[in-house]
Order: structure tokens, then sequence, then C-alpha cells
């Protein structure tokens, strides 16, 4: 059994390992293949052939592609991402390190008060299906999957930045003390860090809890058909159990799922709550790459995005294995 | 004493197309350790009368009216917190499709314990200890209880909710169709558990199932119910010995029995009212072939129609001459039901089926009837026995899968496996010849069928069908082929695609094949659904599969498969879907045609009695290999290889005074993943000798063609026995 | 039944053949029909394509002024951050030199927003529609294909997927349209390389059941070769699937043309309504409190991506009564 599981994780690992090979080699086709040069906005029209050359060779593009392919994936597998263009003297790495833990703080507070939410939710509308509460209930949701959203940051912003002045409107802290703070441990324990955190993360969580919630109910639905949940009834467990012991739990393996996955799509897509909130993030730094043609830090953005996503899909298929025991078996039960 | 005491129980159900009235007006008393068996087929509500026993009706059920006493407390009327006291301490409930009544993610043993813990007050320790012996008491392995419900087979599951309906000890069992779905040894086995569980515990029992076999061998009284209502109840004997009720007399006579073969079995044609519009008069009236007038406007009550007996039919007080009059299986055919599933029932009586509503018959029934043979078992062929009339020829044929392998297994980390589902069988099948193919699940009967109309190739070995090598034949002989072979599925509600109009579906193969013209088309499938007894055929033309009981669709199947005319059917489970009332009218009009088209048929099954019913020959398969095949008759009457003695010993009689032997062998085939160098039966069979590890056990024929592939029966058979090391080695 | 039975006598031939083919279209249309007979919501969702589809092809006929034209008073100077004329101030345009018949006021470089918001549901519609007609048909070929072959076409296929769900969705529109010349059509694009994953997946599992029933192996063992099998048993069965997904994709479209519009990677000389929020966000709007400029876009967005969730529930309510995911 613990065997099967093992091979099982190792498999998954190797095939995580070989969808962020081909990610990679898409990315430096993608940059490399491009219709403009990658320096094109780097290069003065006052550069003189001498200077090009010399840029060029700095970055190493002028080499063969294939040369240029090996020494992408050596410099990757090192963890070097070259230099920014655009911030004198740092390197992609430097600003990815910064912007990180800001991404990561506002994605995982998001998540767990969405998920919070959203199961809870879900597990209320399965129990009043088909009232009018349910109905009223999953439409709000709706709306709220519907709703861009920057537009509900924006209106947000509008009435408790500008309007009643409760709560600041942008970035991680005052910008006289936007750096002041030497560590993170001092940045997590800044009353006014989490007060700027309030408007992106309610934002972020309004548009989060639809997927639980849903997912939830819809769980709830199916699990609560099944014979186990029937027998639980016919042991005479209270309705409280076979609600929340029985039902509630094996729905629940599902959503943790998703909130696994969600963990990386969510690095991957706060880009626009970043902007909308100047949140110095991972999306926001990629944004800015892209319109200022920093074509080493979007790439670099990216590349981190990707493996956080291939990580997390790859942790959720082991969570998933872990939690039911039916997964890791899969391959016996095919035999008879 | 009266235990359980139900009065007049009516149970509606609220369905978007109206109020089923599901149960209506009920009557049960059930004394303690007395051992009640309800009978019905499905639809009758015989389910829903136990979910309003323990009231987890679903949403739209509703009890409308009457009275369940259980030791003398109204249930109806006692508080929910109390009902759900009483729910397993006192009423236990091995609920239908027990194989998912396990917890998929907690181990057997936690959800046993935590049933102690919560509903019994047990302590920890005790709940363990308690847990221990009850496995030890349904005979399961305690080791077991750390394994998760998806390492169980489908016996040991059932074992294991036997155990927990035990746990807290309770005074009433209800058991709902308890080993359907279960292979026959392990049938066998758990039956054998209730019984001596019944005998240990003095339990009171009340088992619902659609088997009266498995009634015969585990009651001591029964109650038929038919359309919501209990037509007939009696003690065990007396029913099995003379039903009072037309319902009981067919579905007794619709039985196969393997101790005392019938020459014909009974269908009772069509099936069960609406039950949103209950018939005014008897609700059996339709189907039943002693049908009078007045019993479409009197409705029958149950009355008293002897000792302790009680029947609900007008005709009861002429019960004897209408039981020997039942003995003419022709009587039972003679009942025409078209009406379709939702539709209101025609009326017709014994008087007028001789000129059925004034129609011209398109062929008498005469001609038609699925009159059997006179003796099914010794068919004089028509063909002679030379190699013209060789139709297909099995040659050393095996076919292994293999599971987890390529890129992406290596990928998931999934070890690759080989599956020897088919392993070097052979055999013959002649011109308008019938072989039944027998075994538990995994022996690689359906296998062997895939392989027989080339749904799958084989891995080795030779098929040859009318001269013709099956594994050389281009695109257009295979189409040839495709038009000369059919295939009857087991599930007659997958066998046809929802989205197709029967005429659709039926007319495909013939545009498949060619057939140009509309007309010609249309001409043959009106033919063909008028050979299979759906009448008249217009009528079905242009319904949906839903629209069709399970009895009518298998018929759309089987006009399917025929009506390109084929040489060769075969049938996988044909009938292990439908309803009993209903099996031996596809298994007569089947064998009809076989023989009025020279069809020969390989007919799948798990039922032996079936095949001895339908089948001039029977091979008995075990992993994947044929152990014994000879004429049905021989194979029934003078098994030889161990196995096939063990599977008829498990076929359970419906006869209550016959009990089922004990069976010298253990439930649970090995996986069919390794090879084996002696007998693949040896490490089950209770005669195991030192040969059968080490050497192949050879074919031994006599001169009917009977073979057996067993030591006991050659060279080897004085080779040292190893009860022993056997029982050690599981 | 009555009209039926007085067929019985009349020999087969000229029974009538009105039952002859129900054909697939046929068969799809049926479904379809269900879904919005069945499910009130999701005639409301049809409603909504319907009016907007309506607004999107008259656009030019319904706004008052040209979207991107900046509107001048009688002095020549640009009417900016006028208010809607039903919140103005009475006489205040007078006073400026213009009259004011802006339903929804200008912009802070003197466009009339209505005429914006009314043109700005022609790219919401035309990048919903080809995007989910895209990942629509590739989903459902991929799907097809992988499930129906299986072996090295699915394994080759299902590691493709893999691999676009490796892929950040949005970064990759961003990056895309960074090297390709700013146009709605990069939002299309981007999603029919990335988004056909899902419905793939889904179509490919739906595929291995139906292939796995018995009616598909009966039309094998007829004689029907292996396009009959997919296109007249398995296709029919899978296409209200890729329906249900192509509903959801709209909405998926719309809301990401509008997210990347809004970041400023869309064509600025196309309106929609991202970039209307856009333009918002960047002139301040936010702090004067512009109500009348922020909301009404972010409404239809809305509106339209609701319509999409509404006829996609629909679908799932039909083809799986008890599963309703999202």
């Amino acid at each position: 059994m613990s065997r099967g599981v093992a091979y099982y994780i190792l498999g998954r690992f190797l095939q995580s390992v070989m969808v962020l090979w081909i990610i990679v080699t898409l990315l430096f086709l993608l940059f490399r293949l491009a219709p403009s040069n990658p320096l094109a906005s780097y290069i003065d029209t006052t550069f003189t052939k001498q200077q090009e050359a010399a840029l060029l060779a700095r970055f190493g593009l002028d080499k063969p592609l294939g040369e240029q392919y090996i020494i992408y994936l050596v410099n990757l597998l090192k963890l070097d991402l070259g230099d920014t263009f655009s911030y004198s003297g740092k390197t992609v790495l430097d600003i990815l390190g910064a912007d990180l833990p800001n991404t990561i703080y506002l994605t995982l507070t998001s998540l767990l008060l969405a998920y919070a939410v959203g199961v809870l939710g879900g597990i209320v509308m399965a129990a009043m299906r088909g009232s009018m509460i349910e109905r009223v209930g999953t439409t709000f949701t709706l709306m709220t999957r519907a709703a861009p959203q920057f537009w509900v940051g924006m209106l947000l912003l509008t009435f408790f930045a500008f309007q009643w002045k409760l709560l600041p409107s942008s970035g991680i802290g005052p910008p006289m003390v936007r750096y002041r703070w030497e560590t993170e441990w001092d940045k997590l324990m800044s009353p006014v860090f989490w007060r700027h955190m309030i408007l992106p993360t309610f934002t972020l969580a309004l548009y989060l809890h639809g997927l639980p919630l849903l997912l939830m109910r819809s769980n709830m639905l199916e699990v609560l058909d099944q014979d186990y949940v029937t027998m639980s009834r016919l042991a005479g467990y209270s309705e409280w159990r076979v609600m929340i012991q029985t039902a509630a739990r094996n729905a629940m393996l599902p959503v943790l799922t998703a909130l696994t996955l969600g963990i990386g799509y969510s690095i991957g897509g706060n880009v626009v709550i970043e902007h909308v909130f100047s949140w110095p993030g991972l999306g926001r730094t990629l944004v800015r790459a892209v319109q200022q043609a920093d074509y080493p830090l979007a790439q670099g953005a990216f590349f981190l995005i990707a493996v956080i996503i291939v990580f997390m899909n790859f942790i959720a298929d082991i969570l998933y294995s872990l939690l039911d025991p039916r997964v890791g078996a899969s391959a016996q039960a095919q035999v008879s | 004493m009266s235990i359980l005491s139900i009065r007049d129980l009516k149970v509606n159900y609220h369905t978007q197309d109206g109020t089923v009235r599901a149960v209506d007006g009920v009557s049960l008393d059930l004394d303690e350790s007395q051992r009640l068996g309800l009978i019905g087929e499905s639809g009758c509500g015989k389910t829903t009368l136990l979910k309003a026993i323990v009231q987890v009706l679903p949403r739209n059920g509703h009890i409308v009216s009457g009275e369940i006493k259980f030791k003398g407390m109204d249930l109806l009327k006692l508080p929910p917190a109390e009902m759900r006291q009483l729910r397993w301490r006192e009423i236990a409930t091995i609920p239908q499709a027990s194989m998912d009544s396990l917890n998929p993610v907690q181990r057997v043993g936690s959800q046993l314990m935590k049933l102690l813990r919560v509903r019994g007050g047990y302590t920890k320790k005790a709940a363990r200890k308690r847990a221990v012996d009850l496995f030890d008491v349904v005979g399961l392995d305690t080791e077991r209880l750390m394994h998760y419900p998806h390492e169980f087979s489908g016996g040991m599951k059932q074992r294991a909710v036997i155990a927990m309906a035990l746990a807290l000890e309770p005074s009433l069992l209800i058991a709902d169709e308890p080993v359907t779905a279960l292979d026959v040894i392990v049938q066998h086995q758990i039956l054998e558990v209730l019984r001596r569980l019944e005998r240990e515990l003095n339990l009171t029992v009340m088992l619902i199932t659609h088997d009266i076999s498995v009634v015969a061998q585990v009651c001591d009284s029964v109650s038929v119910m038919y359309a919501g209502r209990i037509v007939e109840e009696a003690k065990a004997e007396p029913f099995f010995a003379s039903p009072a009720h037309p319902y009981s007399l067919g579905l007794q006579q619709a039985f196969p029995n393997l101790a005392s073969p019938r020459d014909v079995l009974v269908s009772i044609e069509g099936y069960p009212p609406d039950l949103r519009e209950p018939p005014a008069g008897c609700r059996f009236a339709e189907r039943c072939p002693f049908v009078q007038e007045t019993c479409h406007e009197i409705d029958p009550q149950l009355e008293v129609v002897g000792d302790g007996r009680m029947a609900a039919c007008l005709r009861s007080n002429e019960m004897d001459d209408l039981r020997a009059r039942a003995e003419d299986p022709t009587l039972w055919q003679n009942v025409e039901v078209t009406r379709l599933v939702g539709q209101p029932p025609t009326k017709s009586t014994d008087a007028g089926r001789g000129e059925p509503l004034g129609r011209p018959t398109i062929t008498t029934h005469d001609e038609q009837a699925d009159q059997p043979l006179a003796d099914p078992c010794n068919v004089p062929l028509a063909v002679g026995n030379g190699r013209a009339d060789l139709l297909l020829e099995m040659n050393d044929v095996s076919k292994r899968f293999k599971i987890g392998g390529g890129l992406a297994g290596l990928l998931r980390g999934d070890k690759e496996q080989t599956v020897y589902a088919v392993n070097n069988i052979s055999f013959t099948l002649r011109r308008g010849e019938s072989l039944g193919l027998a075994g538990e699940s995994g022996c690689g009967k359906s296998t062997t069928g895939k392989l027989l109309v080339k749904l799958i190739d084989a891995s080795d070995g030779q098929i040859v069908f009318d001269g013709a090598d099956l594994s050389s034949v281009d695109d257009k002989e295979l189409l040839g082929f495709r038009s000369r072979v059919q295939l009857m599925f087991q599930n007659p509600f997958e066998a046809l695609n929802p989205r197709f109009t029967l005429y659709r579906s039926l007319t495909e193969p013939l545009i498949i094949h060619g057939w140009k013209d509309e007309n010609e088309r249309l001409q043959r499938v009106v033919e063909t659904l008028d050979r299979v007894n759906l009448r008249p055929a217009e009528v079905f033309l242009d319904k949906y599969p839903h629209q069709l009981s399970g009895g009518q669709l298998q018929r759309v199947v089987l006009a399917r498969a025929l009506v390109l005319h084929p040489d060769f059917l075969v049938a996988d489970e044909p009938v292990s879907m439908l309803d009993v009332s209903v099996r031996a009218g596809i298994l007569n009009t089947t064998r009809r045609l076989a023989r009025e088209l020279g069809l020969a048929t390989v007919y799948i099954s798990h039922d032996l009695s079936l095949l001895q019913y339908t089948c001039d020959r029977i091979a008995i398969m075990y992993l994947g290999e044929i152990v014994e095949i000879g004429p049905s008759n021989e194979v029934i009457n003078k098994p030889q290889h161990p196995y096939t003695q063990a599977l008829i010993a498990a076929v359970p009689v419906p006869d209550p005074t016959i009990e089922n032997p004990p069976l010298r062998i253990r439930e649970g085939v090995p996986r069919p993943t390794e090879q084996f160098i002696g007998c693949p039966f040896a490490q089950r069979c209770p005669e195991v000798m030192e040969a059968c590890l080490n050497v192949r056990p050879p074919f031994i024929a006599d001169e009917q063609g009977h073979q057996a592939q067993c030591h006991l029966y050659g060279e080897h058979h004085n080779s040292p026995k190893l009860h022993r090391e056997a029982e050690a080695a599981r | 039944m009555q009209q039926e039975a007085s067929a019985r006598g009349e020999p087969a031939g000229v029974a009538t053949m009105q039952f002859r083919q129900g054909s697939a279209i046929r068969q799809l249309w049926e479904t379809n029909l269900e879904v919005f007979q069945r499910d009130r919501m999701a005639l409301f969702g049809l409603c909504i394509f319907a009016v907007f589809a309506i607004v999107a092809i008259f656009a030019p006929q319904i706004a008052p002024n040209n979207p991107l034209t900046p509107l001048k008073n009688n002095e020549g100077d640009w009417i900016k951050d006028a208010m809607p004329y039903w919140l103005a101030e009475p006489g205040e345009d007078e006073a400026e030199g213009y009259t004011n018949t802006f339903l929804l006021g200008t912009t802070n470089i003197g466009r009339d927003i209505y005429s914006q918001l009314i043109h700005g549901s022609r790219s919401a519609l035309l990048v919903g529609f080809s995007a989910a007609a895209a990942v629509a048909v590739i989903g459902t070929v991929v799907g097809l294909l992988a499930g129906y072959y299986g072996g090295w076409v699915d394994a080759i296929l299902m590691r493709a997927a893999d691999v676009a769900f490796g892929i950040p969705f949005i970064p990759f529109i961003i990056v895309v349209s960074a090297f390709l010349d700013p146009s709605i059509w990069n939002v299309v694009v981007a999603m029919a390389v990335l988004l056909w994953r899902d419905t793939g997946r889904v179509i490919r599992s739906q595929v291995l059941v139906i292939k796995e029933q018995a009616f598909v192996s009966a039309a094998r063992v007829s004689g029907a070769s292996n396009l009959r099998i997919i296109f007249v048993y398995i296709a029919p069965s899978i296409l209200p699937l890729s329906f249900l997904y192509g509903s959801f994709a709209i909405a998926w479209a719309i809301l990401t043309e509008a997210s990347v519009s809004f970041l400023g990677f869309s064509d600025p000389e196309t309106i929609s309504w991202g970039f209307m929020l856009q333009d918002a966000f960047n002139s301040l709007a936010l702090s004067r409190e512009a109500f009348y400029w922020i909301v009404p876009p972010g409404l239809c967005i809305m509106l339209t991506v609701m319509a999409g969730f509404f006829i996609g529930r629909g679908y799932e309510e039909v083809l799986f009564p008890r599963l309703r995911r999202m």
C-alpha cells in the first residue's frame, strides 16, 4: 500500500518536472522567436554597432539558439534569472524575492478566508436545498464570481478609501514607511501593513469564495445521495453526525484539492488585484516588466509563477491520494 | 408474540408526474424469532415498506395512513429523537446495495467501532474487543479491521455490513436483497452465515428479495408483494408446495430449479401496473392467465384460504384446479401486454383471449409459441456430425491485458501487470448448437464472449469462423463476419442508444450493411419485431428506450441482434438484469428463434440452472480456463471437476425442505495476474493433491464428450492429498 | 395509442415513416430546447445575450456620439468631466457653453460615456463568443480523439493538457499581448491556446464512459466504422457538454478580456468595457466618486458574464440533474 503511494508520488513528481521543462522551453521560444528583438527597447538609437554587440554579448544573445537554450536551462537550474533592464543594478531574483512574500500574504489570507466562508456556506446551501435562502445565496455567489475583481476593488476603493477615508487606497504602507521594515517579520507585525491588507484581501476573498461554496454544495448533494450516508441514517446517528462527520467530511476532499490548486492559480491570477491596489507583488511586477519591455524580469516572473502553479498541482494530486485511500490503489482497482 | 405489526400502511411518493402509491394498504405481522421472506419484483414497494418501517423515506415519500407497531410502540407517533434511538439498537437494517454502504474513506474497523461507541455506549477498549468478536462471528479475518472498504471483496463487504447490523444486538434484523449481485459461491457462504446466526442468536428476520430460492433457504414464512399490496401470506413449506395466488404460481414456475428441472419455464408477460393510477380491480389481472370479467372490477382482499394461509384472489376457492391448469406453460404465453411504460392497462379476460381484440393475427400462436423442445437438454441436432456443419472453432485461444503500462503508467508510477483473462481455451460449436459458459465473475467468460464476436482480438491462438481465421480477415471479410455474428447484452437499459428511436436502433445494422431501400429496411425491422413477440410492431417503431419495460427492451435488443439474420449469437447474461417473472419469456423466445433460424448460440451466465435450461452443452470456466465441458445434463448431474461440484452445490434450491450442503471451498477468486504451473484451482480445491501444484492436469473425456481437466481422474489420482498445506496457503 | 392501433392490420410496408431518422441535429436541437424550457434562469441568460447582441449590431445607430471623439462645446473647448444630465446642477451646462444631453456624462477628455458603453458591447460579445467557440471546438475534438482512440493519442493530448494547466493564464495573455500588436483577438488566441484544457479533460472522461456502454459495442458488433461510431453514437451525446463548457467559456472570455483591457494591454482604438474602467481608474475617477463612469461598464460585464453562467448551469441541470457544479 505505502509502496504504491510512494510510486505514485514519485511518478507524479517526474511528470511535474517534465511539464515544467516543456513550459520553460515554450517560454524560451516565446521570448527568443518573438517578432521584436528582446533588446529593442533597451537599445537606444544612439548606440553604436559595437555597443549593441557588446550588449547582445552581455545577455548572451549573440550565440546560436541551441547554445542559448542550454545556457538558459543551466542558469534556471542555478536560479540565475539574469539582470533586469529597468531597475539598474538589481538582479531579477532580487526584485522577485522582494515581491513574492507580499503576493503570498495576500493570497493565503484571502484563500483561507474564502474557503472558510465557502465550505460553511456550501454546507448550509446543501442543507437548505430548494429554499428561498439557497436561491438568494447562490445567486449572490454567482454575482461575486461574475463581477470583475478590479471593478469590485474600484468600488470598494471609492467608498472606503476616497469617500469615507477609512482605509488606505494603495500599497503595503505609507510611502515613507514602505521600505522601513527590516525583515518580513517586522512587516507582519506591523498594524500599518495589515490595514493596507484589508481591502485587497476582502476583494480577493469575495471573488474566491464562490468556487468552494458551489463545489462544497454540489459535493454535499452528491454525497448525501450515497448509500453510506443512508446507512449512517439507518444506523441511527444524529442528523448532525450524518451531515458533518460523514457527508461534509467526504465532500471536503475535492474542496481541499481545489484549495491547493487555488493557491497556485491565485498567485498567478492576482495580477489584476495587485494592479488596482498597487500591491507590490509578483503580478504587478509582471505587468510593469511587460509595459517597460523588461524581458528578463517578465520572463523571470512568469517562470516563478509557473513553478508555483505546477508545484501546487503536484501537491494537490499527492494530497488527494493521501486523503482518499482509493486513489493510491487505483492500479489494483483496475485489475479486478 | 408479535414484535412488529403493520396495519393498512400506505406510502406515497410525490413526483413531477404524479403521486405514486408505492405501498397501498399493507398489513403484516412478524412474531419473535420468525424469519419472514418478503418476495416481490422490482417496483412492488418492498424497499419502500422497509424505509417506512425505519422512517428513512426520501424527501418526497410520505406515510399517508396506517400504523406500525414495534414491541407495542407506535412508531409513527414516536418523536424523531426516540425513533433514531430505536434504529440499529432495536431494528438493524442491511440496506440494498450494501456494497456501497461502507464509507469509502474510513477503515472498516473504525466505522464499526464508531458505531459501537456512539450508538452502543461502548468504551474504546470494549468496542475494540466487540469489533474483533463480531468479525469472528461473520467469518472475517480480524486483521481486516484495519482495511479500507475498497480492499474488501463483495462478499467481505457484505459480511462487514452484517457484522455492523449485529453490533448492537437488535431484536429485529431487516435485510434488503442481502445476496443479490454476489457470485453463487459467495452467496452460499453469506446465506450460511445468516442461517447460522439465526439459529445461534435466535434472530427475528425480515428478508426482502426477488429470489424465492433465497427465501426457501433462509425463511420460515413468506409474504408475496405485488404492486404495493401483499397478495399471499403463508408458511414456507406450504407456500412452496402449493402457492395460493396466480402470481405466486407463476413465480414458482418461472424459477429454474437445478434439483428438479422443468421442461418449460413460465414467463409472466407484461409488468406491474402504473402505481400512479392503480387499476380498480385486481392489480395482477392484466398479467393473469385466469383472469375473469369480475377481476377488473372487484379489488380482492387478503383473505384466509386455509390453515393460516392468506391470499388475495377472487378465484382462490378454485385454486386447486387453477394450480393444475398452471402446469401448462402455453397458458401463460397467451397473455400479451403491449402497453408501454406509463400507460393505462388494457382490459382483457380469460374468455376473450382466443381472438385478441379482434385484430387479424399475423401468425397463429401455435406456430409462434415459445414452446420448448420435449427435452431441451438432449436436442437432436437437425444437422449431421461431419465437419461441414462446424461453425466455430477456438484453438488454444488466450487473451492477456496489460494494465498500468506505457509512458503514462510509468509516469504515474503504476506497475505494469498482466491479466491473464483467457488462457488456452479450445472448443468447437456446430451450426444450431447452443453452448453455455459458466463461472464466477472474473473467470473470463465475458472476455471469451467478446473474443467470439471480435470486439477484442485474441493474444494467442486461433478463432476459426466458418473456415476463416478471424485474425487474418480484411475489412471486407470483417464486414461480412459482422453481418453473421451478433451479441446480446446484459443490461437492456444500456444496450440501446437512448437518443435513438427503436426503429433507428434496429435499422442501423441494415444501413451499415448496405440496405439502401428504406421500405425493405422497414419491412425487415417490422418482421423482426414481430418475431420477438413485440406486437404490433408498428407501435414500437417510434418509441424511445425509456418508454419500454426491461423485458420489452431486451426483446428489442434481441431483435437488433437478429435483424441481419445472423448465424451465430452470443448472449452475455441476457436476463440477469430482468425480473424473474419475465426472464423465461426472453429465454424461450431466444431458444425458439435459434431453432427457427438455425442459429448457433453461446450463452454466458453465472446461473447454471439457466444454462441447463437453454444449452446443449455447458463449459465451466475458472481463472480464464475451461475446467469442464460436456452435455448440459452430464455436467449438471455428474459434475467431475471439484469446482463444478462446488458451483452446483452452491446454487440455492427453491424448496425449503432441501437445505444446501455446506461448501468445502472458500469464496474469492484469486486475481488472474499470475500463471500457474499446475492446476489453477489448486489454491481453493478441497481435493488438492501434490501433483495439482506442479503438473498441469490433462483433459479426461468420456464417451459422451464430457471432459474435465482434473488430476482426480488421471494418472496422478494417487498423488498425496494436501489438505493441511492448502489450508496454510490461504 | 388508438390511432396506432388502427395500423395494426395493415401490411408493414405501408406503415407511416415519420419516425424514420431522429437525426443527430434534431436531437441536439431538442436538448438545447429542453435546457431553455426547463431552466428559467438559462432563458433569462439567453435574453441578456439577445439584448446585448442587438445593441452591439446597431451600436452606431444607438450611440448618440462617436465613442472615441472628444466632444467640444460652443467655444471649441473639450467638454471634460460632464456629469450625467440627470445629476448635473441645472444651468451648469449653459454656463459652460453646451447642451447637456449626456446620459452618463463624459470622460476626463470629453468622450461620451454612454456611447462608449454601447460600443463596448461589441468587443465583449465578439471576444466572448469567438473565444468560447474556439475553446469548445478544440476541447471537444481533443476530448473525442483522446477518449476514443486512447493509447498514444491520449497520452500526448493529456500531457499537453497538463502543460496547459501549468501555464498561468492571465500572465500568459499579458506576455503574448506584449509581443503581438494590441488587439482584442490576442485574448481569443490565448484562450484558445490554453483554456481547451478543462473542456478537453471532461469530454475525454465522458467519451470513456460512453465508449464502454453497450450500445456502442452493439454498433461495433454490427460493423459500424470508427467514424460512424464517433459521429453517430458518441458525438451527439457529448455535444451538450461542449455547449455547457462553451457557455462558461463565454463568461470567462468576457471577464478575461475586461481584465486585460483594464491592465492596458488592449487596442486603445477599440472601445471595451475593461478599457473604459482602465480609463476611469487612470484618470482618478475614483477619487472624484464618478460613479456614473465606474458603475455602468462593470454592471454590463457582470450581466453578460452571469448570462453565460446561467446558460451553463441550465445545461448542467439537464445533463447532470444531481451534480450542479460551477
